[in-house]
């Protein structure tokens, strides 16, 4: 390259640091339209409502009468509609407080709890 | 012989002309067109309120004792079927109430979901609607849990029975 003008080199550089900064902006912004839609996804496969709502209607149910209907009703119920398996123990007193063993899978998520009363 | 003269000129023009082509392409790429199979934002923030809606409705006024409001719906004081009016007025006055004083417009139909033990099958019987589906609509589904002391569908007496109330939830 002789001869060649050596003169500019800055500001061909500057050209080479601007172009490169668009290219990673526009690669952030082109990452930012996916993130919102894979965490709404993580949500929605999630069962976190469906757990706290089954936990929380076992645990209703200690201080009733017709249990085995109940946990009838439950299993079956959650199966049927919500696709989920659920069983769980009958309540157990043990040193003053109650038990129960609950396992939840909806064949993504499992979720296994031992309840125990204050 | 080759005129080397300029060989700076045509590597930057090389190079500036990929740069442009990978950013036009990028820019190009973060434009996503929002498709109706393509609601999941939307629809997470519409099912988190639907539920909301009716646990805040399925927990008791006074925080410990007593039955929810969602409890006496269903059970309607013991007699047959349930308080479909009473659904319907606290329902959409949770999920449609909005800062302002403009609503939201959201519509729902709500079923009970009971086991049926004398035929070991599943029934569903209607709570309440306020708009009838046509299959247009895009809805969520969203459920709560309850138990009532009420005679269901397969049985002669007054039990407590664990039903699951449905409710699918659109907006348009």
């Amino acid at each position: 390259m002789a001869g060649l003008n050596d003169e500019a080199q800055w500001i061909v550089m500057m050209g080479f640091v601007v172009s490169f900064s668009f290219f990673f902006l526009a690669m952030v912004l082109n990452q930012s339209t996916v993130v919102g839609q894979t965490t709404a996804e993580g949500v929605l496969e999630f069962p976190k409502n469906d757990i706290r709502d089954v936990r929380s209607v076992i645990i209703q149910s200690v201080p009733l009468s017709d249990q085995a209907v109940l946990q009838t009703d439950i299993e079956t119920i959650a199966l049927s509609r919500k696709g989920a398996v659920v069983n769980y123990t009958q309540p157990t007193l043990t040193d003053e407080h109650w038990h129960i063993s609950i396992h939840y899978n909806n064949g993504v998520t499992a979720y296994n709890e031992t309840w125990t009363s204050s | 012989m080759v005129n080397d003269d300029g060989q700076l000129y045509t590597i930057e023009g090389v190079a500036a002309g990929m740069i442009m082509l990978f950013t036009v392409y990028i820019v190009l790429g973060a434009t996503s067109v929002y498709t109706p199979g393509d609601t999941h934002i939307s629809d997470m923030q519409l099912e988190q309120v639907g539920t909301d809606a009716l646990r805040m409705m399925n927990t008791q006024v006074n925080g410990s004792a007593g039955t929810s409001p969602l409890q006496d719906i269903i059970n309607n004081s013991g007699v047959s079927g349930f308080n479909g009016p009473e659904f319907n007025t606290t329902f959409l006055n949770y999920v449609n109430n909005k800062t302002g004083s403009e609503t939201d417009n959201l519509h729902y139909n709500a079923t009970v979901t009971y086991y049926d033990i004398f035929n070991t099958t599943t029934g569903s019987l209607p709570l309440a609607s306020n708009r009838n589906l046509t299959g247009g609509e895009h809805p969520v589904r969203v459920t709560e849990w309850v138990i009532v002391d009420k005679k269901f569908p397969g049985t002669n007496v007054m039990q407590n029975r664990a039903v699951l109330v449905e409710v699918l939830l659109w907006r348009d």
